[in-house]
């Protein structure tokens, strides 16, 4: 079944003066489970799309609909629960809140909507083991790597048990020993749950992994499927890797 | 486990330099409101006391009519000065000791001077227990002496200097006159035995009597035109002055020092009024700091703001976990400022301050204090305030998109 179904998006936004359009009628869909990878230059307009699908940002027309629930036009506070319930953010720069160490990073977004302390901890422990924390737990967040902190942005990810984990360039702060880890991670975590992850990125090692890359370029989308991945893996070979 | 209050305290902790410059300006503003307060307090009860025990008493009692007409004297507006008159006085709870006086106008001549003056006539042994700051600005040997009443009279430094400057020799020979009660000239010999100063502003050329020679000059044997009455404590003023009107009814008024001294009232309203409008810009010059740190932080922290909204946290938390930073600072500067003020306040009230008056040359000591409730209040505005000044930069905080706060503004 289908878990983004996204038909004729357009964004536009003012610059200045002058419209700028970054999406210019996007049809895109993802089934559950998938490990998609969305990849164009800067400026192709692949942000916007994934601030969209996010619920960060409203289209500026075309229809939206998330697990089958058109979710296009909701205000404010309804995204914030949509994006609390059924999306994961994992951002290239962590972003995680300075002031909690990694345990209350973790179970941040669950705290927020009120979820008992208890059953939430057990969950927590659980994730936090799968992406190898324990022994981080009460560290704050300068007080680890990168990689160890978008470990910890992963597990936050995931805690609330979403549908969607959106990861915008996970692993651009990352060194390659660490990228790799962090992609088999997340690769496996999609094994496992089940959850689905969309993906920005240059990253030809990502793209070899995405079982579908979708490539934007200007606002317009080119879906290529297995053949696309496969030639990102040509690309990464090439490259060196 | 952790709670939004959790997140501000952390958040506040976080900046520590900047949280401490901010701190700091609440505590020294907050701190140095305390201290203007405790200080005026401390003024303003020895002003009242200057007054209570040294001029006015803390009530004087007249025949109804007396203070409306109090510029003409009207002697005939006067009362018994008897022991049963005073009976009833003293039988009001809390009441002291109570003095004669009969107030009136005249001419002084001495040598080839007349001119014109103010005469207080009052029984300096009963007056001293009323007011007892005057013994020290008169002395007690000028009307009386070994318990016999003198045909003195004891003047101002500005009585003394207007009748030939400071050449009049001491016991020189002197004339009262005055009209009687009848409205008949009359006339009294005096010795000038003395020289006092007035530590009030207010008439200045003023002599002084022992009530005999008032009452001999103006044929008013066994009257008086007020009594002055003393209270155990301030505080109970209003109480005895209502008691006192209950007991001697309409044919008398009672009034406090407030009503008489209304100078020194509003002289101490003025005061406050002026303390309250320093404060006040001193209380919105703080506060502009915490809005000014409410808002750097704001935008040093877009990106985390952003990273709350992605993860699901509704606006009105974002504007309600800033407004709480504001409030921990304002609170925090608030009790610590109250507190190091209090300790100035009780330190300053220990040691006390000579404070001389304009216009007097009779220095005395105030002791500052502040009230609970004063303190109280204090704190209250600048966790209030500072709250009020963070609404702005909380509220800019909420306003934010998500995703031009994840982009850092």
């Amino acid at each position: 079944m289908a878990l983004v179904q996204l038909q004729g998006i357009k964004k536009s936004y003012q610059l200045g003066k002058t419209e700028v359009v970054a999406l210019k009628g996007v049809d895109l869909t993802i089934e559950k489970g998938e490990f998609t990878v969305v990849m164009g230059p800067s400026g192709s307009g692949k942000t916007t799309l994934l601030n969209i699908i996010g619920c960060l940002d409203r289209a500026s027309a075309g229809s939206y609909k998330l697990d089958g629930e058109e979710i296009g036009h909701r205000d404010f506070n309804d995204l914030a629960e949509v994006r609390n319930r059924k999306i994961g953010f994992i951002f290239q720069n962590f972003n995680l809140i300075p002031v909690l160490d990694v345990v209350e990073n973790i179970e941040f977004p669950c705290v927020i909507r009120g979820e008992d302390r208890k059953v939430l901890r057990e969950r927590t422990l659980k994730i936090a083991a799968e992406v190898g924390l324990m022994p981080y737990l009460k560290q704050k967040p300068d007080e680890l790597s990168g990689g160890q902190r978008q470990r910890v942005a992963i597990a936050r990810a995931l805690v609330t048990e979403p549908q969607l984990v959106l990861a915008d360039e996970p692993t651009a702060n990352l060194d390659s020993t660490t990228a790799d880890q962090i992609i088999d991670l997340m690769l496996k975590l999609n094994a496992e749950m089940g959850v689905t992850f969309l993906f920005s990125t240059h990253d030809p090692r990502v793209m070899e992994h995405a079982r579908r890359v979708v490539r934007i370029h200007d606002g317009v989308m080119e879906d290529g499927t297995e053949a696309a991945a496969h030639e990102a893996g040509r690309m990464h070979a090439s490259l060196g890797h | 486990m952790f709670s939004l209050l959790q997140i501000a305290i952390r958040n506040v902790m976080r900046n520590k330099r900047r949280t401490a410059i901010t701190l700091a300006a609440l505590l020294v503003g907050v701190s140095v409101m305390v201290s203007i307060r405790g200080a005026l307090n401390g003024l303003q009860r020895s002003l009242v006391q200057n007054v209570v025990s040294g001029q006015t008493g803390a009530i004087q009692v007249h025949r109804a009519g007396f203070l409306k007409n109090v510029l003409s004297s009207p002697l005939s507006l006067d009362m018994p000065q008897d022991a049963d008159f005073e009976k009833k006085l003293l039988s009001v709870p809390h009441v002291k000791a109570v003095s004669p006086r009969i107030l009136f106008a005249g001419m002084i001549n001495v040598a080839d001077q007349t001119i014109f003056l103010g005469v207080q006539a009052i029984d300096p042994i009963r007056e001293f227990q009323v007011v007892p700051l005057r013994q020290a600005t008169m002395g007690d040997k000028g009307l009386m002496e070994s318990g016999k009443v003198l045909d003195a009279m004891v003047v101002t430094e500005q009585l003394q200097g207007a009748l030939q400057g400071s050449k009049v020799p001491k016991d020189a020979p002197a004339a009262i006159l005055a009209p009687d009660k009848d409205g008949a000239l009359s006339g009294e010999n005096v010795t000038l035995t003395g020289v006092m100063k007035l530590n009030m502003p207010g008439e200045k050329k003023v002599g002084m009597v022992h009530i005999g020679v008032a009452q001999r000059l103006l044929k008013m044997e066994g009257r008086a035109t007020e009594y002055i009455v003393a209270v155990d404590e301030i505080e109970n003023i209003p109480q005895v002055a209502a008691e006192l009107r209950k007991a001697l009814g309409k044919e008398y008024e009672v009034s406090t020092w407030e009503d008489i001294a209304t100078f020194v009232k509003q002289a101490m309203q003025r005061q406050s009024m002026i303390l309250s409008l320093v404060a006040g810009v001193f209380m919105i010059l703080m506060l502009l700091g915490v809005a000014n740190t409410m808002l750097m932080s704001v935008l040093d922290r877009t990106r985390e703001i952003g990273t709350m909204m992605a993860v699901g946290v509704r606006r009105s938390k974002i504007l309600g976990l800033f407004l709480m930073e504001a409030a921990t600072i304002g609170a925090m500067g608030g009790i610590v400022g109250g507190a190091v003020g209090s300790v100035i306040v009780l330190a300053l009230n220990a040691r006390g301050i000579s404070v001389t008056f304009p216009g007097s040359n009779v220095p005395f000591t105030i002791h500052p204090y502040v009230s609970a409730s004063y303190l109280i209040s204090i704190v209250a505005l600048a966790g209030m305030g500072a709250l009020l000044f963070a609404i702005y930069p909380a509220w800019r905080a909420s306003r934010l998109r998500p995703v031009e706060a994840l982009a850092g503004g």
